[in-house]
């Protein structure tokens, strides 16, 4: 039972290097596959997953939200409020969020 | 070699007093705090003047989540190092036991609360991955010996397109965690580990989630809920977010049943642990506070009837390890 056990450990782990090895190989390969397939422009090096926005909303009304390539935030256009996107990482706290004024952009933090 | 003894001697000591002293003061505080707080509480924020406790210190609300978000920012660089000294690697048995309880089918999707890191996360795609190769073996074993018809169906049809049919949903995990740091270090573990499609990782508050009601198959918070303020609000926040019939899970530091056990955990969480995080991670303070939060959370009976309240059914817990981590399990129904 034991030699049944210690075999497959063996063979898991044997698998489990050959994967690593085949997959850091493949590392390489990835990156330009990305680039290809988002369009979008995005400021810093990670693009953002939109399929995300198929169930994230903002956390204080529960409204979907709209992805603003140009500054690279979520906007919630009822409420006024940008939410920031760090290293393809949504930040999602309100009070990370920046509060939209109606004509220029200038960044204020709400209370 | 002398002088780091002397320090940590001298640590353990002033570590002593400073909760001794933090308990005399809270007794103090209590006896002479009713008709202050009544006062107060017309005057000054809610959050201000209401307290929770921190470790065994106490503290308002609003510093409670700060001075938990300064503990897991200072020690997310070493967080997986720490858990694999501190537990001796049984962390990860804990969270295989998860995995396997939760027993995930392919094209499920799970968030993943507190999952700073993303150990839970990637576990569960590995466990969805692997199935779908061993479902795929086992019909690729069958077709071994197909019917003459089955082989007259697979000239005309391309195998490509069957296969697309069978991944329509593909198995999605998402994590979110208060703190930017641990989801940092969980990304670039995520990409040395080869892991891009199917996970993502947002920033968000457990007691008030960035995603729309009824979107997730399986919840799952993995020691992560006694670091919460308001633990009834994030249970509300997980029935919302769960579709009908989803499950919520939740692996959690608890009470260990048998007395001789406590007693010789208890010894190691004081002793030992806070000397592993200065020595490992540099900081004695944030294992000070993991071991005394453990203590301070509710026990099993005590915590399966909050997720009651919070509305979720068919509760139970499993206990691991003689009750040091208890698994708890819900349903919305």
């Amino acid at each position: 039972m034991f030699q049944n056990a210690l075999r497959r450990l063996c063979n898991e782990t044997l698998r489990f290097q050959t994967t690593v090895k085949y997959v850091n190989f493949l590392r390489g390969v990835r990156p330009l596959s990305v680039s290809a397939r988002h369009l979008t422009d995005v400021k810093d090096a990670l693009p953002f997953d939109t399929s995300l926005l198929e169930f994230l909303v903002c956390p204080l009304s529960k409204k979907q939200l709209r992805y603003e390539e140009k500054t690279n935030e979520l906007i919630n256009e009822e409420l006024g409020i940008a939410y920031p996107i760090i290293d393809g990482i949504p930040n999602m706290i309100p009070t990370d969020a920046r509060l939209i004024k109606n004509d220029p952009e200038t960044p204020v933090e709400p209370a | 070699m002398a002088a780091s003894i002397r320090l940590l001697a001298r640590r353990i000591v002033r570590d002593a007093f400073r909760t001794i002293n933090s308990s005399v003061s809270v007794r103090i505080v209590s006896s002479s705090c009713p008709s202050n707080l009544s006062a107060c509480r017309c005057f000054s924020d809610g959050a201000a003047d209401k307290s929770t406790h921190f470790g065994f210190e106490t503290v308002s609300e609003g510093e409670k989540a700060e001075r938990v978000y300064k503990v897991f920012e200072s020690v997310a660089q070493k967080y997986d190092v720490m858990n694999d000294a501190m537990s001796l690697g049984v962390h990860r048995l804990w969270k295989d036991m998860l995995l396997h309880v939760m027993n995930p089918q392919p094209g499920i999707r799970l968030l993943d609360v507190a999952g700073g890191t993303g150990d839970i996360s990637l576990r569960f795609l590995n466990y969805v991955r692997s199935q779908q190769e061993r479902v795929a073996r086992r019909t690729a074993r069958a077709n071994q010996t197909p019917s003459w018809q089955e082989i007259s169906t697979s000239y005309t049809t391309p195998t490509e397109g069957i296969e697309m049919e069978t991944e329509a949903r593909e198995s999605r995990a998402v994590v979110c965690d208060i703190n930017k740091e641990m989801l940092k270090v969980g990304k670039q573990k995520a990409e040395s580990m080869g892991v891009s499609s199917g996970l993502s990782w947002v920033v968000g508050d457990a007691e008030e989630l960035p995603f729309d009601d009824d979107q997730f198959d399986v919840y799952t918070i993995a020691f992560g809920i006694r670091n919460v303020t308001h633990i009834d609000l994030a249970l509300q926040e997980a029935v919302r977010v769960l579709k009908p019939g989803g499950r919520f899970m939740c692996l959690e530091f608890s009470k260990v049943t048998n007395p001789l056990l406590a007693r010789l955990y208890d010894a190691y969480s004081f002793q030992m642990i806070p000397v592993l995080g200065e020595v490992i991670a540099g900081d004695w303070k944030s294992y000070q506070y993991l071991v005394e939060s453990i203590r301070k959370f509710p026990d099993q009976e005590t915590f399966k009837q909050m997720i009651e309240d919070a509305g979720l059914f068919s509760v139970r817990y499993h206990n691991l390890t003689g009750g040091v981590v208890a698994l708890h399990s819900g349903f919305k129904l």
